[in-house]
């Protein structure tokens, strides 16, 4: 039985570095080269790099596209000054998100970068909302290469490769520039928690470039790194996984983004569901840290004594933790305060973990 | 790497080493490659008894949890404890210090059920 996987335009470079290639999103990715450990371990004390060509980047043209955009996200837009990127949830009518998306200002166009997973359904929602707007979409999904590179060296490897002044470029911004000669959309954003770049470009140059930043990188002791990797920094950083910890029941006030959520913005899709939803205990996202190092997964459930409160979300062995066994849950509100013990049940067993603050790895600058 | 002549396998891609009355139990090289890091092993109680085949414990990768399952019939004499502390050395020393479990045979174990190094070749060069 074969899968039919779209293949991203590097595939064959991967696959020569010796990446283990999984279905994800309907397309063929590279879940580690070595060991997931290794690269994550690579991305915290010096730089990794990440092809996350299966997402979904749209162009966003037209006079309407800020005040449309205002009322489709819980995010303010309207003070996004040219070369601002930022943080948006796609709402829907519930309160509940469609997508948590970054959008790019830039001076001519706005740039938005969806999950893969949601490609389609985000697609659709943009168009359905964008009647009677001066409002361009242009999907550009399995059109483009996006290369994400992380880690505290990632500026300093990157600043001999591009004319643009990085260090004067501040993390959450955005700016058209080139790699030899390549144009380059190159954003100062990521989901490790570290410092790092995201680079989008035609498929046409990216053999060239990824090749340079290979070369270029092995003297800043550069690994390519997977999507295995990738799932335990953005974890240890507390960055959300749609799906996991974002979906389209949970408000974002239950998924830990209220910082997310601009009150005084005026109406958006969601916002009187929002507002009624805001005294609603329902669930709420804790960190939990087991006290044995036994790995919980998404799905166990969480109990506090004999009573299920809620389930977990996500989870891992987390090397940048103290190596502990990590988790995010939702969890009923009354039973999620910090310092609070929960157990979760862990093929037929109880284990013992301790709430905590999100989230659980901050850099040191 | 090629495996070791003097054990014999199953097809889950466990290995058996036989020194007298006790099976000493491993996962292969193949085994360990494909699962990745390994994070975590569960293990079974001294004095446990257990059929041929029968799952004997769990070894969890950062990705994935896999059952182990015992090639041979027997009762657990011995637990590699080290594992609680370092898991990795399953990756590191697949036959060797990430030895996993120690039975005492019953009888010859069901040895004619397992593959010899040869045959399990076979297997890992087909899938």
């Amino acid at each position: 039985m074969s899968e039919s996987l779209y293949e991203i335009p590097l595939d064959r470079e991967h696959r020569r570095l010796g990446a283990q290639m999984v279905p994800f999103a309907g397309f063929s990715m590279p879940i580690r080269y070595t060991s997931i450990l290794q690269e994550h371990r690579a991305v915290r004390e010096r730089v990794g790099l990440f092809d996350l060509s299966h997402m979904a980047p749209f162009e966003l043209s037209g006079h309407d596209v800020a005040t449309w955009f205002e009322r489709l996200s819980c995010n303010r837009v309207s003070t996004m000054g040219i070369g601002v990127a930022r943080y948006h949830l796609l709402m829907n009518e519930r309160g509940g998100v469609h997508d948590d998306v970054i959008l790019y200002r830039l001076a001519d166009r706005y740039i938005l970068i969806a999950n893969a997973a949601n490609a389609d359904k985000v697609d659709e929602h943009l168009r359905s909302h964008a009647h009677g707007v001066d409002v361009r979409i242009d999907a550009l999904h399995r059109r483009r290469v996006l290369l994400a590179l992380q880690g505290p060296s990632a500026a300093a490897l990157l600043s001999d490769l591009t004319p643009h002044d990085l260090t004067t470029m501040k993390s959450y911004t955005a700016v058209d520039t080139e790699i030899d000669n390549v144009p380059v959309f190159l954003a100062r954003t990521g989901y490790t928690g570290e410092d790092g770049f995201e680079l989008l470009l035609a498929p046409e140059h990216a053999v060239s470039v990824f090749r340079r930043l290979l070369e270029h990188g092995a003297a800043w002791g550069l690994e390519m790194a997977g999507l295995g990797a990738r799932d335990i920094l953005r974890l240890e950083a507390g960055m959300p996984l749609y799906g996991h910890e974002l979906d389209e029941e949970h408000t974002p006030f239950q998924s830990g983004l209220a910082w997310a959520v601009k009150a005084d913005k005026g109406p958006f899709l969601g916002s009187q569901a929002l507002h009624a939803r805001r005294e609603e205990a329902g669930e709420r996202l804790v960190g939990l840290i087991l006290r044995q190092r036994i790995p919980a997964r998404h799905g166990y459930a969480v109990f506090a004594e004999d009573r299920r409160v809620g389930a977990i979300a996500s989870a891992t062995i987390a090397p940048s933790v103290g190596d502990r066994s990590i988790a995010t849950a939702f969890v009923e509100a009354g039973y999620d305060e910090r310092g609070r013990t929960l157990s979760i049940e862990i093929r037929g067993r109880m284990y013992e973990a301790e709430v905590v603050a999100l989230p659980f790895y901050r850099r040191h600058s | 790497m090629s495996e070791s002549s003097a054990l014999l396998y199953s097809k889950d891609h466990e290995w058996v080493r036989f020194e007298g009355e006790t099976a000493v139990i491993g996962i292969t090289d193949y085994a360990q490659h494909a699962l990745g890091d390994i994070v975590y092993v569960e293990l079974p109680r001294v004095g446990q008894r257990f059929a041929q085949f029968a799952s004997i414990g769990v070894v969890e990768s950062v990705k994935s949890v896999s059952e182990l399952y015992t090639p041979v019939v027997g009762e657990v004499i011995e637990v590699n404890t080290a594992l609680e502390s370092d898991a990795g050395v399953i990756n590191r020393s697949p036959q060797e210090e990430g030895w996993i479990i120690k039975l005492r045979l019953e009888g010859d174990g069901g040895r004619d059920q397992l593959l010899d190094a040869e045959a399990y070749q076979r297997i890992t060069s087909d899938t």
